[in-house]
């Protein structure tokens, strides 16, 4: 029923568009209804996409192996505190 | 010994037969294959050189030729003709054709860097991404940028990181240094590196007014490493307040097409019919005598569509209900929608119990909600009349008694004339 969501990008764009036809037609209910739960699925989506990639360092080394990196390469004296 | 290349020459053994000359003279040469390996550039016709070798006699025709073991361009360093030798050759080849250029993708799930880990470059890096999307994450494939095998150590980089799971956009850069130290990146097995990358990369050498090979081929060229950094990832609450302002225009467009399904339901309960019926049921309730079949169907008949309109339209609420709860989860996440969200609830409430009152005034109307006080209704044993007079029966008499539930057929035994309170 609910088709798949290919990446950020078009999530993005999916429900750019869906706001547009919400906010131009006079849609059947029903039509607009499976607007909205769509616009906010894909909203959801995007939302935890913005928070699904894990703070992490990793080293790839000569054998292929993802290893962490040192702790001295990421240090937060310059980060901004505000920032998520 | 100096002059200008001519009638150059690679034979299939590999090395280079030409011609140097200047105004004056001119002279045979030869450079062997393994000579002509360690050259940067491609010696071309036109060329001048200065050629280091030993004259030697090529004995079949009696000539003298030199045995060059190098060239040395003139004017232009060797270096400088090794980049526009292959800088042309790559853009023939359409190596750095716009139409190539990959888009980055707008949020990375990983972010792949190829660098020295000694440099300040990767430092640079991790902390401006630390600053725009702290959370991110990222894969740093550690390779040699400057002196002998760099070149071949990135590019194997490049390639090993373009296969990792989940990176898909690739920085490939360096600190700034003389020309010499980013040599590297003006190597052709660099650019063939990038060119072939799976994802889309990013070069970023030295500082801004240093142009190298990689630059060209790169989906997209940063002047320096944090520059990469910056075009990398947008500010994650710049992403995070556009995906804000897209579910505010969301939940507003839906609460304009609730004030239409609103206005949908005045519209209905207006209807002349609705008043009438009521009033005319009313009438028929006193005299429940005038309930025939037909008139009962006709009537269940009416409610029933009524019933199935106000069931159409509670299920229609029903699922804004449970897409205004998908809703409130996000905006609880947000925490910004939150009075709008408010009234989006308030109002569906008050429709829900405007809905709910009228469904109960409809029910209020049914004939048979009379029986269920209590009242009965008498037939005659045809049931084809409704009996409203005792005198119009007669001892031993069937007639009918329709109660909410049932019916009873019963004899008539006595029969008592007047009003039926009197007894």
């Amino acid at each position: 029923m609910e088709p798949t969501i290919k990446d950020f990008e078009a999530a993005i764009a999916e429900l750019e568009s869906i706001v547009k036809k919400l906010e131009d037609g006079d849609l059947p209910l029903e039509a607009s209804l499976q607007l909205y739960e769509r616009g906010v699925h894909l909203s959801r989506f995007c939302h935890s996409r913005l928070e699904d990639a894990e703070r992490r360092i990793e080293i790839l080394n000569e054998r292929g192996q993802l290893r962490p990196a040192p702790a001295d390469l990421d240090t937060d004296e310059d980060a901004d505190p505000h920032a998520r | 010994m100096e002059g200008e290349l001519s009638n150059c020459r690679v034979w299939n053994t590999g090395h280079l037969y030409f011609t140097l000359k200047d105004d004056a003279a001119q002279v045979r040469g030869v450079m062997f294959r393994s000579a002509l390996r360690l050259l940067r550039f491609t010696p071309k016709d036109g060329l001048r050189v200065v050629a280091r070798g030993r004259v030697s006699v090529y004995d079949p025709k009696g000539e003298y030729q030199i045995i060059c073991e190098h060239f040395e361009p003139e004017g232009l360093g060797a270096r400088q003709l090794a980049f526009d030798q292959l800088k042309q050759r790559l853009t023939a080849e359409g190596l750095f054709d716009p139409r190539r250029k990959r888009a980055l993708p707008v949020l990375p799930r990983k972010i792949g860097v190829v660098t020295s880990l000694d440099g300040a470059a990767v430092r640079d890096i991790i902390r401006v991404l630390r600053r725009r999307y702290a959370n991110a994450h990222i894969v740093i494939r550690p390779a040699r940028v400057q002196g002998e095998g760099a070149a071949l150590e990135i590019a194997k980089a490049i390639g090993a990181i373009g296969r990792v799971a989940g990176v898909d956009v690739v920085i490939v850069g360096r600190g700034g240094g003389s020309i010499e130290d980013l040599w590297a990146f003006n190597e052709e097995v660099v650019a063939r590196a990038l060119a072939g990358c799976p994802v889309p990369t990013i070069s970023a050498v030295g500082h801004e007014t240093d142009i190298t090979i990689a630059d060209f081929v790169a989906d997209l060229r940063a002047p320096t490493p944090s520059a990469a950094a910056e075009i990398v990832v947008a500010r994650k609450d710049e992403v995070q307040a556009r995906i804000d302002r897209l579910s505010q225009r969301l939940d507003s467009s839906a609460r304009s097409r609730l004030h239409r399904l609103e206005a949908r339901l005045r519209g209905l309960e207006a209807r002349p019919g609705y008043g009438g019926a009521h009033g005319r049921v009313l009438m028929r309730g006193r005299h429940a005598s005038e309930l025939t079949v037909d008139l009962r169907r006709a009537i269940a008949t009416s409610l029933e569509a009524r019933a199935r309109r106000h069931r159409a339209l509670r299920a229609a609420l029903d699922t804004l209900d449970l897409r205004h709860r998908l809703a409130s989860v996000r905006a609880r996440l947000l925490a910004a929608t939150q009075a709008l969200d408010t009234g989006v609830v308030r109002r569906r409430m008050r429709l829900e119990g405007r809905l709910g009152s009228t469904v109960a005034r409809l029910e209020s109307l049914s004939p048979l909600a009379v029986l269920g006080r209590g009242y009965a209704v008498c037939w005659n044993d045809e049931r084809s009349a409704v009996l409203r007079d005792a005198a119009r029966t007669s001892v031993g008499d069937s007639v009918r008694v329709t109660l909410q539930q049932g019916e009873i057929r019963c004899d008539v035994r006595e029969i008592m004339t007047g009003h039926g309170t009197d007894y």
